[in-house]
C-alpha cells in the first residue's frame, strides 16, 4: 500500500479495522482519479473493491469510464492519483495474473485454436503433458472440440470469442477482465457463451470483472452489479444479485426474481440517463 | 404453409445453383479475354511484319526473334554463351535482392519497433525515398569502380529501401490489442516481437519483397546497359548499337520472362508463409 498511516487513519476506517476483509479483496481502487489527458478527468476519487472469486459487472451510460476502469486494473494505464492494487500490491503493468478478453477478441491470426489457447503456457514452467491436458479440457468446456487445428479466419464470430475466453481462462488468472466480450455476436450464440462463461467461472476460481450494456446479461451473470454515474465515474448503485439454483440454468432468464432485478436495474439506469 | 416453405427453399436452392454456374461462366469468360488479347496482339504482330507493313528495323517478326534466340543458344552472344549472360544477370539480381531483403527487413523491424531508431533514420530515409535509385548509378561507379560491386550495390540499395519501408509499415500496423493480449498472457518484449509483431508484419514484408524484386530487375538492366560485357542488359545494349533489333527483343523478352517467373515463385512462397489470411 502506498498510503501513509496518517492517510489511512483519517480515511474510511472500517476497511482497515477488519483484516479478513482486506484478505477477501483481490483488487482495490482507492481514491482513484484518472484522465487520458491532464485537462479532463474521466474518473475522480473512485473507490471500488473486487472480492476474490466474485463475478462483478459494471453497468453505466456510454462514456462513463467502464473501459477506463478495466484499463487501469489491467495495468495499461496508471492512475493520476490514488492507488490501484492487486492483492495489496500496486499494479505496475500488465501481468498474467490479470487476464483480459477484448471485444475485438484480439486472437493471433497466425496461430491455430490450440496454439492461441496454449499461448500463455509458453511463459510458465509447466510440463508439456500438463499443458496439453489443460488445453484439451478447456477446449471441451467451451465446445470447440474438433476445431483445434483451425485458424481464426476459419471460425465464426462466436467461436472466436470462445477461443479468446479460453485463452485467458486456461492460465487461471486471479481476475479476468472482460469488456463487452459478447457484444458482437447474435443473441443465441450470446446466451450460449454466457452459460459457458458461468460454468468456466465455477471451475476456474478467479474473479471476473465484466462490462456490458445489457441489463439481462448483467443480471444473469453477476454476483454483484455496480452502476456507474454519468459524471466522473462515481458509483451510483452497488447491488448484490441472488438468483436461485445453479446460475447457468436457462430458467433463470425467465424467473420472477430475474424479472424483478431487471425492472429495478432498468429504472435505476433510466434515472441516471 | 408447408408447401410454400418447400417452394421457397427450392427457389433459393435453384438460385444458389444459378449463381454458381454464373460465377463459373464469368471466370471462363475472364480467362478467355485474358488469353485472347495477347494472342491477338501476337497475330497482328506477325501479320504486320510478314506483310511488310512495318519496317523490320522497327519491329522484327516473331519468327525472326525466335530464330535469333535459337542462334544465341547455339553460338552464344559476343563470344560468351547465352547461359553465362543469363546466369550473370540472375546472380547479380538475386545476390542484391537477397542481401537487400535481409538488410531492409532488419532495419525496417528495428525502425518499426523502436521509436528512437525510427527517429534516427527518419530524415535520411525521407530524403532518399523520392530520389530514383538510378540517379546514383554513376556515383556508385565512381565510388566502387565499374565492376560487379557497384552494380550489385545499386540494386541492393534500391531493393533494401523498399523492403525497409514496407517492413516498418507492417510493424506499425500490428493491432495494439494483440500486443496487449500477449502482455496479459505473460509475454515479455522478445516474445511479443517474435510471436506477435513479426507475424503481423509478414504480409507487408512480402509485399515489399515483391515490389523490390521487380524494381531490382529494372535497375539490373540499367546497370548492365551502362557498363560491362556480361548480362542480359549488356545484350540489349550491344544489340541496339549494332541495330540487331531481333537481339534487342530477345534481351527484353528474357528480362520479362525472368521477372514474371521470379514474381510467381515469390507469390507462391508468400501464400505458403502467410497462409492465415484465408
Ligand atoms: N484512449 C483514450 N484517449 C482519450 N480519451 C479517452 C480514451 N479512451 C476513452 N476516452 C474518454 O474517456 C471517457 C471514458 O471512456 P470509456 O471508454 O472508459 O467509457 P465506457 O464507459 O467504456 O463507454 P462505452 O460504454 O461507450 O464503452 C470518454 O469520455 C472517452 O471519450
Ligand atoms: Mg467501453
Amino acid at each position: 500500500m502506498s498510503q501513509s498511516p496518517v492517510r489511512s487513519s483519517i480515511g474510511s476506517l472500517d476497511h482497515y479495522s477488519q483484516p479478513e476483509d482486506s484478505l477477501a479483496e483481490i483488487i482495490s481502487l482507492d481514491n482513484v482519479s484518472f484522465g487520458y489527458s491532464r485537462k479532463r478527468l474521466v474518473l475522480q476519487d473512485l473507490d471500488l473493491k473486487i472480492q476474490r472469486g466474485e463475478f462483478l459487472t459494471l453497468l453505466g451510460p456510454s462514456g462513463c469510464g467502464k473501459s477506463t476502469i478495466l484499463n487501469l486494473i489491467a495495468g495499461f494505464y496508471k492512475p493520476l492519483l490514488g492507488a490501484v492494487t492487486h492483492g495489496g500490491e500496486e499494479i505496475k503493468g500488465p501481468s498474467a495474473r490479470r487476464g483480459v478478453v477484448f471485444q475485438s477478441n484480439a486472437l493471433f491470426d497466425w496461430m491455430t485454436v490450440e496454439q492461441n489457447i496454449g499461448f500463455g503456457f509458453r511463459f510458465q514452467s509447466i510440463s508439456k503433458y500438463e499443458k496439453q491436458k489443460r488445453v484439451e479440457t478447456i477446449i471441451g468446456l467451451v465446445g470447440l472440440r474438433g476445431n483445434e487445428r483451425k485458424y481464426p479466419y476459419q471460425l465464426s464470430g462466436g467461436m472466436r470469442q470462445r477461443v479468446a475466453v479460453a485463452r485467458s481462462m486456461v492460465v487461471q488468472p486471479e481476475i479476468l477482465l472482460m469488456d463487452e466480450p459478447f457484444a458482437a455476436v447474435d443473441v443465441q450464440t450470446r446466451e450460449g457463451l454466457q452459460e459457458e462463461l458461468l460454468k468456466l467461472h465455477e471451475q476456474v476460481a478467479g474473479a471476473i470483472l465484466f462490462v456490458t450494456h445489457s441489463i439481462e446479461e448483467a443480471v444473469f451473470l453477476s454476483d454483484r452489479i455496480v452502476i456507474l454515474d454519468r459524471n466522473l465515474g462515481g458509483i451510483a448503485h452497488d447491488i448484490e444479485i441472488h438468483l436461485p439454483g445453479p446460475r447457468y440454468t436457462a430458467m433463470n432468464r425467465v424467473s420472477d426474481e430475474f424479472n424483478q432485478y431487471r425492472t429495478d436495474l432498468y429504472l435505476k439506469m433510466k434515472a441516471i440517463e | 404453409m408447408q408447401l410454400k416453405m418447400a417452394n421457397s427453399e427450392q427457389v433459393s436452392a435453384f438460385k444458389g445453383q444459378d449463381l454458381q454456374t454464373q460465377a463459373l461462366r464469368e471466370k471462363a469468360l475472364l480467362f478467355c479475354v485474358a488469353i485472347a488479347i495477347p494472342s491477338l496482339i501476337l497475330i497482328l504482330w506477325e501479320l504486320t511484319t510478314r506483310m511488310g507493313w512495318i519496317d523490320e528495323l522497327f519491329l522484327p517478326s516473331l519468327s525472326g526473334i525466335v530464330s535469333e534466340f535459337l542462334a544465341m543458344v547455339r553460338k552464344g552472344y559476343a563470344g560468351t554463351p547465352l547461359l553465362s549472360h543469363v546466369l550473370g544477370s540472375l546472380r547479380r539480381v538475386f545476390t542484391a535482392f537477397g542481401i537487400g531483403t535481409v538488410v531492409g527487413c532488419l532495419l525496417g523491424l528495428l525502425m518499426g519497433y523502436y521509436k528512437y531508431v525510427r527517429a534516427a533514420f527518419y530524415v535520411v530515409t525521407e530524403i532518399l525515398r523520392p530520389i530514383p535509385p538510378l540517379a546514383f548509378i554513376t556515383l556508385f561507379i565512381l565510388w566502387f569502380g565499374i565492376g560487379e560491386v557497384s552494380k550489385v550495390l545499386i540494386i541492393l540499395y534500391a531493393g533494401a529501401l523498399i523492403v525497409m519501408l514496407n517492413t516498418m509499415a507492417g510493424v506499425q500496423s500490428c493491432p495494439k490489442d494483440k500486443i496487449l493480449a500477449a502482455q496479459t498472457l505473460g509475454a515479455n518484449d522478445l516474445a511479443i516481437f517474435l510471436y506477435v509483431i513479426l507475424p503481423a508484419a509478414l504480409p507487408s514484408i512480402f509485399t515489399g519483397m515483391r515490389v523490390a524484386l521487380s524494381v531490382d530487375f529494372g535497375i539490373l538492366v540499367a546497370a548492365e546497359l551502362l557498363a560491362g560485357d556480361l548480362g542480359i542488359g549488356y545484350i540489349i545494349q550491344d544489340a541496339s548499337t549494332f541495330f540487331n533489333v531481333e537481339g534487342l527483343f530477345v534481351g527484353i523478352l528474357m528480362i520479362g520472362f525472368f521477372g514474371v517467373v521470379s514474381d510467381f515463385v515469390l507469390r507462391v512462397i508468400a501464400s505458403k508463409v502467410v497462409h492465415w489470411q484465408g
